[in-house]
């Protein structure tokens, strides 16, 4: 087989290497020079560009994406951990049925979803309404809140976390279980000393996967956040709304540094992607 | 005559606990509380959205914060408005469109490269991660860069075509990773032997490689629609004159706050009709297997 379809690959290098490099490359040029849009006939190289990192703004933005996506993420962890971890161990004939239930919400307009949290957040809205008629009087007002974007989040995020911690989980030869109770641990034991371990690959990938959308996103933030709360996705959007292709290039190269790191992790703990779905 | 009694029941049992077991039985509670208190919530941190926009759709008052009665009308609206109308097909278009074309391609990108050295194929499963892993706004902002300075060779690019491409684009490395798990289980003898009773290449690769790997194919199929459907980010930075899909709409028509309760109608039937699929290749597979085993 081998020498027949070898040739099957080299347009998607061909094809890898237009739409995903040479971008990078593009925006690491635009962070160098000051232009109009993009029309370089009047560029000049500057790092000017740079200066602007440092702005209170951005270093904001910055510590604030980062936090929230850390928090994000622990948060998704803990709960997804013990989500997977029932469903892999409950009795269900069809796991894999109830997992797809379990996150059917996925697969509804992500946009539409943050409105939906948005419209519970404020102190009026439709269920409380609901409930006041039956008597039942409730208010929450966080609506624009650091607590918000981050329930918002976790809500849309924690799918990817249980999704790959089960993958993980399921991978996991039962007769290594069987062995480590035939050696005498405990239940308790077993898990910290066998389970946990080998369902590391797939916190990582579900880490991966939630930490670098939250950090990123502009969309939840800005719903949820309404206007209060600037993260990094809403600087960067900022910018290229305003033409400023220099400076939103730069920013983008800088999450992109971090998105490499997360490239090359997951290439180490996982040589062939198989946790990334 | 003396009762015989077996030995063990002489002596007193040694417990479990004589072993230095502890049972913690008052840890195990705790814990299977709190775990399902964890499960619950995180349920009703993923289904309230859900819930509350099949409340929005099912509400007469167009105010999000009100419930007026029960009605069915926003249903009915989503064939009447327009602009809605447009964007769910444009969605619906684009999306099939880039499955048909990354299931179609990234199979093919697959098998070239599971035929690869180990280097080789470590470097392109390295470059197949970046639209994977890569933040959307980052892709987005990367393509629509690359579109831009093709305009000067095709103008009027922007539009369906861009938002086509840069969904194939993303969706690619889903089919190609669900495809290549699928190629390293198969016999390479199969191939081989297709070979030896005279079957060129390519033929054979339709008849043995194909078969062999499609559920792969299929699963990754459903990954490549699902994400392709729900974009927002890289489809708000490459589309262009006026070609909105679902999520673009959602989101200017959020921005001046006159989201209108129908797409709710819309998303309400999205949800069930997914469940539905769900349940009944669920009911069809279980029936496939029953017959197998009888």
């Amino acid at each position: 087989m081998n020498k027949y379809f070898k040739k099957l690959a080299i347009p998607y290098f061909v094809w890898l290497y237009i739409l995903a490099i040479i971008p990078f490359m593009f925006m690491v040029i635009l962070s160098f020079v000051s232009n109009e849009g993009l029309d370089f006939s009047a560029a000049i190289f500057t790092l000017e560009n740079f200066g602007h990192l440092t702005a209170s703004s951005t270093v904001i933005a910055f510590m604030n994406s980062f936090f929230y996506a850390v928090i994000a993420t622990i948060v998704c962890i803990v709960i997804g951990y013990m989500v997977a971890y029932a469903i892999f161990r409950s009795h269900f004939k069809n796991k894999f049925l109830v997992m797809t239930i379990l996150i059917l919400p996925m697969w509804s307009n992500m946009l539409l979803r943050i409105e939906a949290l948005k419209n519970l957040m404020e102190p009026h809205n439709i269920i409380t309404d609901l409930l006041a008629k039956i008597g039942i009087n409730l208010s929450l007002n966080i609506a624009g809140t650091p607590l918000a974007v981050i329930i918002g989040l976790i809500s849309t995020y924690i799918p990817f976390m249980i999704l790959s911690i089960y993958t993980a989980l399921e991978k996991i030869d039962y007769s290594l279980e069987e062995a480590a109770l035939d050696l005498g641990l405990t239940e308790t034991k077993k898990f910290w000393k066998v389970i946990f371990p080998l369902s590391i690959k797939g916190i990582v990938s579900g880490s991966i996967m939630v930490f670098l959308p939250c950090m990123s996103g502009f969309a939840i933030p800005e719903i949820l956040g309404q206007g209060n709360i600037l993260l990094i996705g809403n600087v960067i959007d900022q910018h290229f709304r305003n033409m400023n292709y220099n400076l939103g290039s730069l920013l983008a190269v800088v999450i992109l540094v971090v998105i490499l790191a997360a490239i090359l992790l997951v290439s180490k703990f996982d040589k062939e992607g198989e946790t990334l779905i | 005559m003396i009762k015989q009694y077996p030995l063990y029941e002489q002596y007193e049992v040694a417990k479990i606990e004589d072993y230095g077991y502890k049972e913690h039985r008052f840890t195990k509670i705790l814990y299977k509380i709190i775990r399902y208190l964890v499960i619950i919530f995180a349920v009703f941190l993923m289904y309230i959205p859900i819930f509350t926009i099949f409340l929005q759709s099912i509400n007469s008052s167009t105010i999000t914060s009100e419930f007026g009665s029960v009605t069915l009308k926003w249903y009915v609206n989503i064939f009447t408005k327009g602009s809605l109308l447009t964007a769910i097909r444009n969605t619906v278009f684009i999306s099939i469109w880039a499955t048909m074309i990354s299931t179609l391609l990234g199979t093919l990108f697959a098998i070239g490269i599971s035929t690869l050295e180990r280097k080789t194929k470590r470097h392109i499963m390295l470059l197949n991660n970046i639209p994977l892993l890569n933040a959307d706004i980052v892709s987005g902002i990367g393509l629509m860069l690359i579109f831009s300075s093709l305009v000067h060779f095709f103008p009027y690019f922007f539009g369906w075509k861009t938002m086509l491409l840069a969904h194939i684009f993303f969706t690619l490395p889903y089919v190609v990773l669900s495809v290549l798990p699928k190629l390293r289980e198969i016999d390479p003898n199969l191939f081989e032997a297709s070979l030896d009773l005279g079957v060129k290449p390519y033929p054979s690769l339709y008849k043995v490689i194909i078969p062999a790997i499609k559920a792969g194919i299929f699963s990754g199929m459903i990954l490549a629609f699902t994400m392709s459907f729900d974009d927002f980010v890289i489809s708000y930075y490459t589309t262009g004159n006026g070609f909105d899909n679902l999520s673009i709409w959602i989101y200017s028509s959020m921005g001046r706050k006159s989201l209108s309760p129908s797409v709710y109608a819309f998303s309400t039937l999205v949800t069930i009709v997914f469940f539905a699929l769900l349940i009944i290749s669920n009911l069809l597979q279980g029936r496939r297997h029953h017959n197998e085993n009888n």
